[in-house]
């Protein structure tokens, strides 16, 4: 009888509980479909149109070097990058971090990479030519852009030596709900996706701080490389960050989103938009976003 | 049938079913290579040879045909006694035969002992020596040749024992009885066959089998082969000789359903006939409509319990195509193309090509591999393996594709964990898909795929937590204080 009423009751409380937590079925139904229309996905989908719509704005980017978009143009390649010591190579259309490469030097027929890889420079246009030809784009052909490379904040420095630690904030209807900082790991291999083994860092929107942190969802309170502490570390120019986020919000017609915004040593830069934001934020932040993203609503 | 042949000329033979009011024979197809076949007429049996000169190596005869079998049962007048005389072609019913020694001592015993009071009448008569077959006899599981005698001395034996006994005291009682041989269908493969008793009653040959207790009765699965005691099959001596029986089941159209439906002019039957026509079979057909069951089923294992698979419907496609295969071969052949095929998608990235040319050599090595495994399969003698050329072959190219991206960009961990979780959708799918229900159902009832649509339409609306969500969140979800 006391086990039943304990089922019972644990039955109750995740009724409950299951109504603060976000499910990837109810995400998919009440805030991605209602709130962004098929037609305005591309705005958030290729980072040249996320670029072009905010143009107007006075949104700090990486700075566009070159488009490429036909295997012709590749040819002039050499000459093109020649004036540019160190840059990034991505994919316009692709996703989970997939097709970047990242050059840190450029000595002409020889390049190095984030990394400390060696790259020909044939190397870098049969990796031009996989990324037109749609490799990290599900297979619809694509475009290359070649942009500045950004340098993060020493404070993300210490976090992240092996790649960009950035800020996603998921916005609803204008307004900052939840964010979390994704910081890469040895294991994730320089990129910043949860499921490939970067730590996830939830953030107070209130002060900015971190507040708690998980790793292959774990709950962690330190960095699994260095051991430096997380919990309670300021991110760097937060205000900033969340203004930026709502300003993108405000000008874009997609009313649910995920922006991801790099910060580097001069302030925040918009890195970009994804209609589909995952719900691991919820185990970083240990907070139920569904709940959040009801009271947002109910206060604005 | 198997044969290993060593140069020499091979002749193999066994006995061919023929259509009655119990068994119906239809879509008989011979695939025997090499080996003419010949049909032979031995008395009320049909008999196929199989010759061919200087044979080497394996060789595999295969013949095949679809058995519509029917319950019979008969009821036995009590008072019926048995006849003093029969006419004259009834007579090797009653003589003795090697293996059936109506006239040894031993047996008229038997007779005595269970008729103390003299000729019983034929139901009595019948009725006791069944009983007695069935309940004082153990059924040995024993596969070689046991005469009348020797079952009644050591009062037990297997079908071929039994069923000499039944006929030699039946005979002894002056009732015309006959040895039948032939095979219990069972979906799956076995070697054994069956023998069992057929006694001449009022004009009637009735049937007896005291293994499987049938009194006057024989069930639908039941398929008669021959008549009389013959050996099932005959071949050289200088062969290595294998044989198993493979039988698969089928669903088909009640006749007498069909016959009054055929009246009306807006009538399924009439729609699976033109089908037919233009060379779709309904089993085809049944297959296609059955896919539907798979899809809602995949969608209940992504959407409710929160499996990842490859794809939303290769796991339906694929338990569509092991149906040929079977479910075990089915999951090897995808398991052996996925694994060889993304190893093959390896080496090409690494010689640096486009996608589409690279994916067009993918679709060439999964057909390639897929006729490699036809040929493999054919050579050991895995029938089932050979039917792995219904797969899907463009999804298996893609899903080679994605598995090594995957497995490129997430490591085995996470592609091994998506290719369990596809093999294990697979399997439910076939089980739901193998339902010979739903498969009625939704033959007789069309329709029924708009319940599918309804529900389809429901889980598109359904927002609650997947299966594995709970579990992903179960902190969250299960914390004693809960957090707004």
């Amino acid at each position: 009888m006391k086990k039943i009423r304990k089922l019972i009751s644990t039955f109750q409380k995740m009724r409950q509980a299951q109504n603060h937590v976000l499910s990837m079925n109810r995400r998919n139904l009440e805030y991605v479909y209602p709130n962004n229309s098929r037609c305005n996905f591309p705005i958030a989908d290729n980072k040249l149109e996320t670029k072009a719509y905010l143009r107007s704005l006075s949104i700090p980017m990486p700075v566009t070097h070159r488009v490429y978009d036909s295997f012709f143009s590749l040819r002039k390649v050499e000459s093109d990058l020649q004036n540019l010591n160190d840059f990034v190579i991505k994919p316009a259309q692709g996703s989970g971090g997939g097709g970047i490469l990242v050059i840190v030097e450029n000595k002409g027929s020889e390049l190095i990479t984030a990394g400390g890889r060696i790259v020909t420079l044939q190397n870098l246009r049969t990796h031009m030519s996989d990324v037109i030809f749609g490799i990290y784009s599900n297979g619809l052909s694509d475009q290359v852009i070649v942009e500045s490379r950004l340098v993060q904040h020493k404070d993300m420095d210490i976090l992240s030596p092996s790649g960009l630690t950035d800020l996603r904030v998921i916005v609803h209807q204008n307004t900052p709900v939840m964010a979390m900082l994704r910081i890469p790991t040895s294991l994730s291999d320089g990129k910043a996706n949860l499921h490939q083994g970067a730590m996830g860092a939830g953030i107070d929107m209130e002060n900015g701080n971190i507040s708690h942190a998980i790793h292959n969802n774990v709950e962690i309170t330190a960095h699994i490389d260095s051991g430096h502490h997380l919990i309670g570390r300021q991110v760097p120019y937060w205000a900033e960050s969340i203004a930026i986020a709502e300003t993108v919000a405000y000008a874009v017609p997609l009313k649910y989103l995920g922006i991801d915004i790099a910060l580097t040593e001069s302030g925040p830069v918009l890195l970009e938009l994804n209609v589909r934001p995952g719900i691991a934020i919820q185990n970083a932040n240990d907070l139920g976003l569904y709940a959040a993203l009801r009271s947002k609503a109910g206060a604005a | 049938m198997q044969v290993d042949g060593h140069g020499g000329d091979i002749n193999t033979s066994t006995f061919l079913p023929i259509s009655d009011s119990r068994q119906t024979i239809q879509n008989e197809s011979n695939n025997s290579g090499v080996f003419s076949l010949s049909l032979l007429s031995e008395g009320i049996n049909r008999r196929a040879q199989w010759n061919a000169d200087s044979v080497q190596g394996r060789h595999t005869i295969r013949y095949s045909y679809s058995v519509l079998g029917k319950h019979v049962r008969y009821e036995i007048p009590g008072d019926l006694s048995i006849p003093a005389s029969y006419p004259r072609e009834l007579d090797k019913y009653l003589k003795e035969e090697s293996g059936i020694q109506v006239n040894d001592p031993l047996i008229e015993k038997k007779i005595n002992y269970l008729f103390p009071e003299g000729k019983p009448n034929i139901f009595d008569g019948v009725y006791t020596i069944h009983k007695h077959l069935q309940n004082e006899f153990n059924n040995k599981n024993f596969s070689g040749f046991t005469d009348a005698l020797t079952a009644l001395k050591l009062g037990e034996a297997s079908c071929n024992g039994k069923g000499r006994l039944f006929v030699a005291l039946a005979r002894k009682l002056n009732l015309p009885a006959r040895l039948v041989g032939g095979f219990v269908m069972e979906p799956g493969t076995k070697r054994t066959s069956h023998q069992w008793v057929e006694i001449y009653i009022n004009g009637y040959w009735v049937p007896f089998d005291t293994i499987n207790n049938h009194f006057a009765e024989l069930p639908a699965h039941y398929l008669t082969l021959y008549y009389g005691d013959m050996v099932l099959f005959k071949h050289t001596s200088n062969v290595n000789f294998q044989y198993f029986f493979k039988t698969l089941k089928r669903l088909v159209p009640q006749q007498d359903a069909q016959s009054k439906l055929e009246a009306t002019p807006f009538n399924l039957t009439n729609l699976y006939s033109l089908f037919e026509r233009i060379g779709i079979s309904q089993n085809l057909l049944k297959i296609i409509l059955m896919i539907p069951f798979g899809a809602l089923v995949t969608v209940i294992f992504r959407n409710v319990i929160g499996l990842e698979t490859f794809g939303t419907f290769l796991p339906a496609l694929i338990a569509a195509a092991s149906r040929e295969t079977g479910l075990l071969w089915g999951l090897i052949g995808f398991v052996i193309i996925i694994l060889t095929a993304s190893w093959i998608r390896k080496f090409l990235d690494w010689i640096h090509l486009l996608h589409s040319p690279k994916m067009a050599i993918m679709l060439t090595m999964v057909v390639s591999l897929m006729l490699l495994m036809t040929v493999a399969g054919v050579n050991a003698g895995l029938f089932e393996l050979a039917h792995v050329t219904l797969f899907p072959i463009a999804i298996l190219a893609i899903t080679a594709e994605r598995f090594s991206i995957l497995e490129a960009e997430q490591g085995w961990a996470k592609v091994s964990k998506i290719t369990l979780s596809t093999l294990f959708v697979i399997c439910a799918c076939y089980v739901v898909m193998d339902s010979l229900f739903l498969q009625s159902l939704v033959l007789a009832f069309p329709e029924v795929l708009l319940i599918l649509v309804g529900l389809n339409l429901w889980l598109g609306k359904w927002v609650g937590m997947r299966l594995s969500e709970l579990f992903r969140f179960r902190k969250l979800i299960f914390n004693p204080e809960v957090k707004a």
